[in-house]
Formats: structure tokens, C-alpha cells, sequence
């Protein structure tokens, strides 16, 4: 994982004395250190490993940043340039590489990014059984439910979705499903079982309507909905009977039922559950699932 | 026995003049190949928009064969994660001169750096310093390459009449 991509000064000490089994995030940041994010805590990258003093981090500088984003685009900044223009790179693995840096502008319309000053690398993680906590709750004898995972950035919605459409496949409920990997991060490593179909880099619009009519799907999975064009696709999938199952930034369900975009939805009762995580407890944890009124109806 | 040392002696000085030629046509050869190649780049970049490896393993081989090796070397490149080095592009390439070098070098550098406008008017204008470069390599191949072959029959000639 990311070797090919991370310089040798700053793969070296982190594939040797960190490992990426817990690693979450690594942020790079012209002339500043390096910053881990492990489970919730933070920590400099040192040559021995991870560490809290700043007088042993490494320090990243901009060379180190432009060619971190040249190999992660397989050496073909072109061929990326749609993603970055939407603000990241993802690799072939499925790592989603976020970026900061000049933006070019020409007559209002964004062309690129250029001189790449920051980036933040989400490593991403398979972590099997993570939604069979509320699995029952989503999935019914009498079908699924249409249903919204909740949660702040980095807070494991993506992880979530993943292992959801895994144990779908796994327990053979013979659903056609259809995910919707607008920023090829759910399909990564083993893959998303076997009744799935997957677009990929595709907006939620195109997808949604290209894929209810060339594949017929009975879940449509996707993560980050937030622009009014994804609540479109939604409403466009929800009325031609096809299930969704997608996950939304915020960080409490009062937050969210504030969200401008999602009223409607909300009060059409479109989504069945909400699904809150947070990160009190690391990446991943469980606050609550909500039912169509926002009322709780499980708590850990 | 005086006979098949003269006829040694003729093909050895014709042998030399052709392999001084060679130079010059090799040189043209690789200039054509080069402005193929960076054609074939344009073209690709702004149609399929391949990664930079995928669309210079997919190139023509015949094409490739003049490049002696270039596109070996940067694929080298682009497979590890090591810095682009003038000597390692150039490891089998006697036959460029300096600045020719740091002009070919430049555009090796310059690919998969920028988006595809970009990318493409950079190419542009490399292609159009290759077809000079071509042009240039031409001409020479026709003045000194056919000389060099005159030359060693010449001298052929010349250490014929002397052994006589």
C-alpha cells in the first residue's frame, strides 16, 4: 500500500515501524511535519516510527507533494485532472488522496490545481461485520429499507457501506445491487461480493438513471450524497422502486434534519433509518439508529 | 593470396564508411520515431487519456526500435519510484549531442505533468523543435552519410591502386 507513491523517506519509517493495518489518515503539509492519524489520535511521523515530539518528525516540503500526486496519478496528472478538479486523486487501491494547492480559474469555469501544497491521504479499510450491529434493522424479511448513514468526515461511512454490501452478498439474499462509486473508494482489496454491479466515477445523476436502466438493481449503494442533483438521483431511484442505501456528512441527526438539501427527502419520508456514527470511541462507532421521524430506536 | 587481401582491404575501408554513416541515418531514424511518438502521445492523451505507461507499452514496436531504447529507459522510470536522470534515459544512446539531449530530456520530464490542454501544447511545441531537429538530421544524412560511404570506397580504391 502506497509504495510507488510515498517517497522512500516518508514510506520507509511507516510501512517499518507504524504499519498501515491502524493507520487512518497521513497529512502532508509544505514544510510541516507529517501527521498521522491513528484511531482517533494524532501523531508526527518520525525515522523511528510515530511520535509526539516535533523535533523528530519528518518534514514534508512542496518536491515531496508534487511528486507524491504525480505517482499517485500513475505518472498522468491528465488523466486525473476531473478528480482534481473536485479536489482529490484516488489510486488504483482505492486510497483517496486529497489535495490543496493554487486553483485555476478561466471565465468562472475551474480548469485545475496547480502547486499542490497540502494533502491528506485516507487510507481505506475493510473492516468485516462492522454493520451487523444494525444489519436487522436495515434489512427486513419484507425487503430494505431505504437508508441513510450518518456521520462526520473519516468517521467510517465508507467502511460501513462496504461491509453492508458484503454481508448482503454473503448471506444470499440474491439482491441485485448497484453501487455507485462516484469516487472509486468502496471498491477496493476483496471486492463487494457476488451480486454486485459497480460504476465507477460516475456523477450520482448519470449513474442512478444509467444503472436503473441498463441493470436493473433492487439496492442502489452510494456514498456522500450532498449536492441537489444527488437528492434528485435519489428521488429518481426511490420512484422507480429501487432501494437506496447511502451515507451523508454530518455529526448528529439535529445537524443534518438542518440541511437545506435533504428537508424534502425528509419530509417525504424517503429514508426509512438513519444510521448516526461518530468517532467517540475511534472511527466507526455506533451512536444510534433513527427511524423515518428521526426518533431513536436503538442506542449504544 | 594478393588478390583476396586487396578484396579484404576494399570491403574493410567501405565497411568503415558505411558504419561512420550510420550515425547520421540512425540519428534521422530517431528523430522520425521520436516525432511519431510524441504524435501517438498527443493523440491518445486527448483521446483515451491512458495512463502515460498503458499508451507507451501499447505503441508500435516497429516505431519503438528507433527510439533504441528511450522508451525502455522512461518506462524504467515511470515503473520505480526513482528520479528521472539524464544518464539512465540516454544509457544506450551514443549518438545525441549535448543539447539535444537536454532538449529530449526536458520533454521526457514534461510528460504527465500537466492536464491534457496542457500536456498537449507542451508536446506541441517539442514536436515542432523535433521536426527541426529532423530536418537538420536530414540534411546531414545526405551530405556527410553518403560522403562517409564515398569516402571509404574512395580510400578503398586508393589502397587498391597502391597494393598494385
Amino acid at each position: 500500500m502506497l509504495e510507488g507513491i510515498l517517497p522512500d523517506q516518508i514510506y520507509i519509517p511507516l510501512a517499518n515501524k507504524v504499519g498501515f493495518s491502524r493507520l487512518n489518515e497521513i497529512r502532508l503539509r509544505m514544510d510541516k511535519p507529517v501527521l498521522l492519524s491513528c484511531c482517533g489520535q494524532k501523531f508526527f511521523l518520525g525515522d523511528s516510527g510515530a511520535c509526539k515530539d516535533l523535533n523528530k518528525a519528518i518534514f514534508c516540503n512542496r518536491s515531496m507533494i508534487e511528486e507524491i500526486v504525480f505517482r499517485a496519478s500513475e505518472c498522468s496528472i491528465y488523466s486525473v485532472n476531473e478528480q482534481i478538479k473536485k479536489g482529490y486523486i484516488v489510486t488504483s487501491e482505492g486510497i483517496r488522496i486529497g489535495l490543496a494547492g493554487n486553483v485555476v480559474e478561466e471565465n468562472g469555469i475551474l480548469k485545475t490545481m496547480t502547486s499542490f501544497s497540502s494533502i491528506n491521504i485516507r487510507l481505506p479499510h475493510e473492516i468485516r461485520n462492522c454493520s451487523l450491529k444494525v444489519f436487522s434493522s436495515i434489512v427486513k424479511e419484507t425487503g430494505i429499507l431505504n437508508t441513510l448513514i450518518i456521520s462526520p468526515p473519516g468517521a467510517g461511512k465508507t467502511t460501513f457501506l462496504r461491509d453492508f454490501v458484503w454481508q448482503l452478498s454473503e448471506r444470499n439474499l440474491a439482491y441485485n445491487i448497484l453501487v455507485l462509486d462516484e469516487r472509486g473508494e468502496l471498491n477496493i482489496g476483496k471486492g463487494l461480493g457476488i451480486f454486485s454491479d459497480i460504476i465507477s466515477f460516475s456523477s450520482k445523476k448519470l449513474g442512478f438513471e444509467n444503472g436503473i436502466r441498463s441493470l436493473a438493481p433492487n439496492v442502489i449503494v452510494t456514498d456522500e450524497l450532498g449536492e441537489w442533483e444527488d437528492i434528485e438521483a435519489v428521488k429518481y431511484a426511490s420512484n422507480s422502486g429501487v432501494k437506496i442505501i447511502a451515507s451523508v456528512h454530518s455529526d448528529s441527526i439535529e445537524s443534518f434534519s438542518r440541511k437545506q438539501a435533504f428537508k424534502e427527502l425528509l419530509e417525504e419520508k424517503i429514508f426509512k433509518r438513519f444510521v448516526l456514527l461518530s468517532m467517540r470511541e475511534g472511527p466507526g462507532t455506533l451512536e444510534g439508529v433513527f427511524d423515518e421521524n428521526l426518533s431513536r430506536l436503538m442506542r449504544w | 593470396m594478393k588478390w583476396v587481401i586487396m578484396a579484404i582491404m576494399f570491403v574493410f575501408c567501405v565497411g568503415v564508411g558505411y558504419f561512420l554513416s550510420l550515425r547520421y541515418k540512425r540519428r534521422q531514424n530517431f528523430y522520425s520515431a521520436l516525432i511519431m511518438f510524441a504524435q501517438k502521445l498527443d493523440v491518445e492523451i486527448n483521446f483515451s487519456r491512458e495512463r502515460l505507461k498503458k499508451l507507451i507499452e501499447d505503441m508500435d514496436e516497429k516505431n519503438k526500435k528507433h527510439l533504441f531504447g528511450l522508451d525502455k529507459n522512461f518506462l524504467a522510470y515511470l515503473s520505480g519510484n526513482l528520479e528521472l536522470k539524464q544518464t539512465e534515459l540516454f544509457k544506450n544512446i551514443q549518438f545525441l549531442k549535448p543539447d539535444e539531449k537536454e532538449t529530449i530530456f526536458l520533454f521526457f520530464k514534461s510528460l504527465g505533468r500537466s492536464d491534457v490542454l496542457g500536456q498537449s501544447k507542451e508536446i506541441a511545441n517539442f514536436s515542432k523543435r523535433f521536426d527541426d531537429s529532423l530536418t537538420k538530421c536530414s540534411n546531414e544524412n545526405k551530405k556527410y552519410g553518403s560522403l562517409c560511404i564515398k569516402l571509404g570506397v574512395v580510400a578503398g580504391l586508393f589502397l587498391l591502386v597502391i597494393m598494385l
